[in-house]
């Protein structure tokens, strides 16, 4: 029996399990960061009085590195807010702000992209803010954020490995527990790189086909 | 002719800052006329139109669109205060404009462009829509293109569906902001033939234009703008053969040369 056979395909049910976990938390801190980068994208550019404090926010998420944003998510906030109550959701809400504070700088570079002329054309139809918004502006954003946006999601990714220092049974915390019985990790974190590289390349190039197709059926050139 | 005009422009000023564009322009332009405007390149040929449509906001002056002031009323403190948003979005349904730029959305179907207003705007059903949607296309030739991509048309095609565009808001009065100038001259052609085919329809238009073949032919008044005022105004005949000031004698032997 081969050491790969004995180290990794034996023990593929464990390391399935982790992977189901690293989709889910990834998944979870990626709807958050899209929901959270535009709200604080929104407020930065429209809500003057809080300007400041969704710079502050943005610039601090992207600042701090995200082993000490888990901490203080996982061991702070439930002092101050008695929130989260898991392991799991301080993940998520850890990943999630972070990437939220690099989508929102996405968000922002792609709304103003948006040519003045396209916002004017629905004004002068008679379109309100709003509706020139909806209509518009965002789904104009997102076609040129959507390659800035899936690059996101494989950053949450990759940075989700850290989840498992504060024992959220991912992907990564399961090869450690590998690891640690046998104390042979070569084949094992090889085989967790590996299952890594291929969720990475499976969002990304689903993720850029996705975008091309929508450019393509809009004449446009694709990315 | 009628006596309150579709649109009244009156002692219209604007300034950016430090520099005046419009230095108190009053024109009238009455249901069914066509006013082509002319000047040199930044004679306030543009920031006019977008002041009467309220792209930009004036500084003084006011516009009336079939009478009523697009700028708010004045208080007994003599202080204007601007119209709520929804009054003036209101009132810019009323007046159809078509960018130099074509403006169109790139992620709606040329019907989907053209519908978008009526839908929204307007709660039209989605069959109706469509139904004037396609008599709009139909009047600027672009039957066929309902279901294309904007990005997939010639910069004529483009501009001809910003007119439709504009037009199935069933607007008063079409703006025109330089709607050749971006275009090749053999695609300007089929710009303005539309143009003159909306003119010849009697629809009321205003047209910024350094097309002086068509601001001769197809209108039936012409102002000559310099430096944020009128210079000279007239029948195109008059302006054209022979204006009494001489800077716009100057303007129109450069361009008839």
């Amino acid at each position: 029996m081969s050491n790969w056979e004995r180290l990794v395909w034996n023990q593929r049910g464990l390391l399935l399990q982790g992977l189901a976990v690293t989709v889910e938390i990834c998944a979870i801190a990626f709807a958050m960061a899209i929901v959270g980068g535009l709200v604080l994208c929104l407020v930065r550019l429209h809500v003057r009085p809080l300007r400041p404090a969704a710079i502050a926010l943005i610039e601090f998420f992207r600042a701090t590195p995200i082993f000490v944003q888990l901490m203080w998510v996982n061991y702070v906030w439930p002092e101050l807010f008695g929130w989260p109550n898991s392991f799991f959701t301080s993940g998520w809400v850890a990943l999630g702000l972070q990437s939220s504070g690099y989508l929102a700088e996405t968000f922002r570079a792609g709304i103003e992209a948006v040519p003045k002329g396209h916002r004017e054309a629905g004004y002068s139809v008679g379109m309100s803010p709003f509706q020139v918004y909806r209509r518009i502006v965002l789904p104009e954003t997102l076609l040129t954020v959507a390659p800035s946006i899936v690059n996101q999601f494989t950053v949450i990714v990759k940075s989700s490995t850290l989840v498992s220092v504060i024992t959220v049974p991912d992907l990564m915390l399961q090869a450690m527990k590998l690891v640690n019985i046998w104390y042979e990790p070569i084949e094992v974190l090889t085989a967790t790189a590996a299952i890594y590289i291929g969720v990475v390349f499976l969002v990304s190039t689903a993720g850029k086909a996705l975008a091309d197709f929508q450019r393509r059926r809009f004449g446009l050139n694709a990315t | 002719m009628d006596a309150v005009p579709a649109i009244r422009v009156v002692d219209l000023r604007k300034s950016f800052g430090a520099l005046e564009v419009l230095r108190g322009v009053s024109f009238d332009v009455h249901r069914g006329s066509v006013v082509s405007m002319i000047g040199a390149s930044g004679s306030g040929k543009s920031t006019l139109l977008r002041c009467i449509n309220r792209l930009e906001r004036p500084s003084a002056g006011e516009v009336f669109i079939d009478g009523e002031p697009m700028g708010g009323p004045v208080t007994a403190s003599g202080e204007r205060k601007e119209r709520p948003l929804k009054d003036i979005n209101r009132m810019r349904r009323d007046l159809g404009m078509v960018f130099q730029q074509f403006n169109l959305w790139p992620h709606m179907t040329v019907i989907g462009n053209v519908i978008e207003a009526p839908l929204r705007v307007r709660r039209m059903s989605r069959k109706d829509a469509i139904q004037l949607a396609e008599e709009c296309l139909a009047r600027v030739h672009l039957s066929e293109k309902g279901k294309e991509y904007p990005a997939r048309l010639s910069g004529g095609q483009m501009q001809r569906v910003a007119i439709a565009r504009a037009l199935a808001m069933q607007p008063k009065a079409m703006l025109f902001d330089e709607p050749t100038s971006s275009l090749d001259p053999e695609l300007t052609d089929e710009v303005l033939t539309v143009m003159r085919e909306l003119a010849a329809d009697g629809t009321t238009m205003i047209v910024v234009t350094h097309e002086m073949a068509f601001a001769r032919d197809a209108s039936d008044r012409v102002l000559f703008l310099h430096n944020g005022q009128i210079e000279e105004e007239g029948p195109p005949d008059q302006v054209f053969g022979q204006p009494r000031s001489e800077r716009c004698r100057q303007f129109l032997s450069k361009k008839l040369q």
